[in-house]
């Protein structure tokens, strides 16, 4: 703990909305793979007592698979505006989110690499995004079929199982890395606090995430931070 | 050894013996339906009755009438669908070729009743040792208690007309041929039912008619997405949990190795936002 951080000046990044939204997107995300585990694969068979149950297991993951769409809405409805935001910035890719990604892997394993400036979200936060976006629509879609089958020819139930399966997988890798990369990665840990208290320290804004706090010192909603390092 | 029942369709007379001697010995409950405007009692066989005689009126090629009768029941696929999809290994092929679900593994969790390529599978009420009721997985397991002791399946037994007939897989193939060669000169288009798509059944037919006069499905197989599903997305899927694991290890390991300082981009601030963030 460095005392002179204590006082250091931070820039709103996150509403309310969009941090509840995140937060019970996330739980949501868990308590559906936990209650869908003993499914996957019958080495977590010991959870069906802990839900009481297959029947009440299935019941929990369709309580929590509304859970997991709400967020959405909440933030749609609640900051339109951070949506807006969040939507336009992970459709726009231009070169320097793919220098970026080329960039990402001597950074991730490192922690050293040379980066152009980037978005109010960086292309990993981008890529991230795009790929649980993907997982989700897969998820949702096979999932609304599986839970009501009697709806759909049988060659589209058969076939949710495995886009639902997919779906899964291809999210949890994806959010290991989300994961580790907010809590576990010494680079980008400060990002966390932008998901918890909606703020970040405007050093790394300006670190992290170069074009956004060049557009907000342009707006004058924030003051240019000295060049307090020396490092090239 | 591979055992099986071969179901001779053109003898069957259509008493249901077969329906009444399995619901008898599975001791399985009844399940009544409305007049559907047949003689035919269920549309299929269901959780509740492993067994359904299905009547049909057929017009032959030449314009003449025939009753076209077939029990129908699981058909203990070699390559079985609902064995692939199970998530509980609650469906199994025992040593004698047949298909049995154990229901106090079974979760009712659908999977089987939605990929068997014959409809076949369906939940119904399930009573454990314990009194305790729940929907699971149920269907013909070919009396597989009766076989294992060195007796036929009650369906074959009850047959008054040995249109029902168990044995090795062999001999039952041996027997449809010679079996055939009888039919055919009845029935020009007599076949043997033993689908190559599920690696054979150890219920087959000696058909009068092409399976789909029976709504038999031509050629049955184990759902492509059941391939996918199980063969490729799940052992992928558990593969990339432990790549994405392994690389945050890893990151996690060369960062403490080599980036001690925990600073970003060549700059001083990264560090001092690490401590930050220990607050």
């Amino acid at each position: 703990m460095k005392k002179q951080n204590s006082n250091e000046s931070t820039v709103k990044r996150f509403s309310k909305a969009f941090i509840i939204s995140h937060w019970v997107n996330a739980f949501a995300f868990f308590a559906l793979y936990i209650t869908a585990l003993p499914l996957y694969t019958d080495f977590f068979n010991w959870l069906y007592p802990v839900f009481g149950g297959p029947e009440m297991a299935r019941l929990l993951h369709r309580i929590f698979a509304v859970l997991f769409i709400v967020p959405l809405f909440l933030l749609i409805i609640f900051d339109f505006a951070g949506f807006k935001n969040w939507a336009k910035n992970i459709l726009k890719w231009e070169k320097k989110d793919f220098q970026f990604l080329m960039a990402f892997p001597k950074e991730f394993f490192l922690g050293k690499s040379k980066v152009p400036k980037q978005d109010f979200f960086n292309a990993g936060e981008k890529l991230n995004s795009l790929l649980t976006i993907m997982c989700t629509l897969m998820l949702i879609g096979s999932g609304f079929v599986m839970w009501f089958p009697g709806a759909f020819a049988s060659g589209v139930v058969q076939w949710a199982y495995p886009i639902h399966n997919i779906g899964f997988g291809l999210a949890l890798a994806v959010v290991v890395g989300h994961i580790f990369l907010s809590i576990g990665h010494p680079n980008s840990k400060a990002s966390m606090r932008g998901m918890t208290k909606g703020d970040v320290p405007i050093s790394y804004a300006k670190e992290h995430h170069g074009v956004w706090y060049d557009e907000m010192v342009k707006k004058g909603e924030i003051k240019e931070e000295k060049d307090k390092s020396k490092g090239a | 050894m591979a055992y099986a029942k071969l179901v001779d369709v053109t003898i069957c007379t259509g008493c249901r013996g077969c329906m009444v001697a399995c619901k008898n010995w599975n001791d399985l409950p009844v399940d009544t339906r409305d007049y559907q405007g047949s003689y035919q009692s269920h549309d299929k066989p269901n959780g509740k009755t492993w067994n359904v005689l299905q009547m049909k009126e057929y017009e032959n090629q030449s314009g003449g009438f025939e009753w076209l009768f077939r029990h129908q029941a699981c058909m203990h696929c070699e390559e079985a669908a609902c064995v692939k999809v199970c998530p509980e290994v609650a469906i199994t092929t025992t040593d004698m070729g047949n298909v049995v679900i154990d229901q106090e593994k079974c979760v009712g969790c659908t999977y089987c009743v939605q990929n068997c390529p014959f409809g076949i599978v369906e939940l119904a009420e399930y009573v454990n040792a314990d009194g305790e009721k729940a929907e699971r997985a149920q269907k013909c397991d070919m009396c597989n208690d009766r076989i294992h002791e060195g007796l036929e399946p009650a369906c074959a037994v009850t047959c008054p007309l040995d249109a029902i007939v168990f044995g090795t897989k062999e001999e039952m193939l041996e027997l449809a041929k010679e079996r055939l060669e009888e039919a055919k000169l009845t029935y020009p288009d007599a076949q043997i039912y033993d689908p190559p798509g599920v690696d054979g059944t150890n219920m087959i037919y000696l058909l009068a008619h092409p399976p789909e006069v029976y709504d038999l499905p031509p050629n049955p197989k184990v759902p492509t997405s059941a391939v996918v599903w199980k063969d490729y997305a799940q052992p992928l899927g558990k593969a990339l949990l432990g790549v994405t694991t392994m690389a945050v290890f890893t990151g996690f390991i060369t960062n403490k190795l080599f980036n001690k300082e925990g600073h970003g981009h060549d700059t001083e601030e990264g560090g001092e936002i690490n401590e930050e963030t220990k607050q």
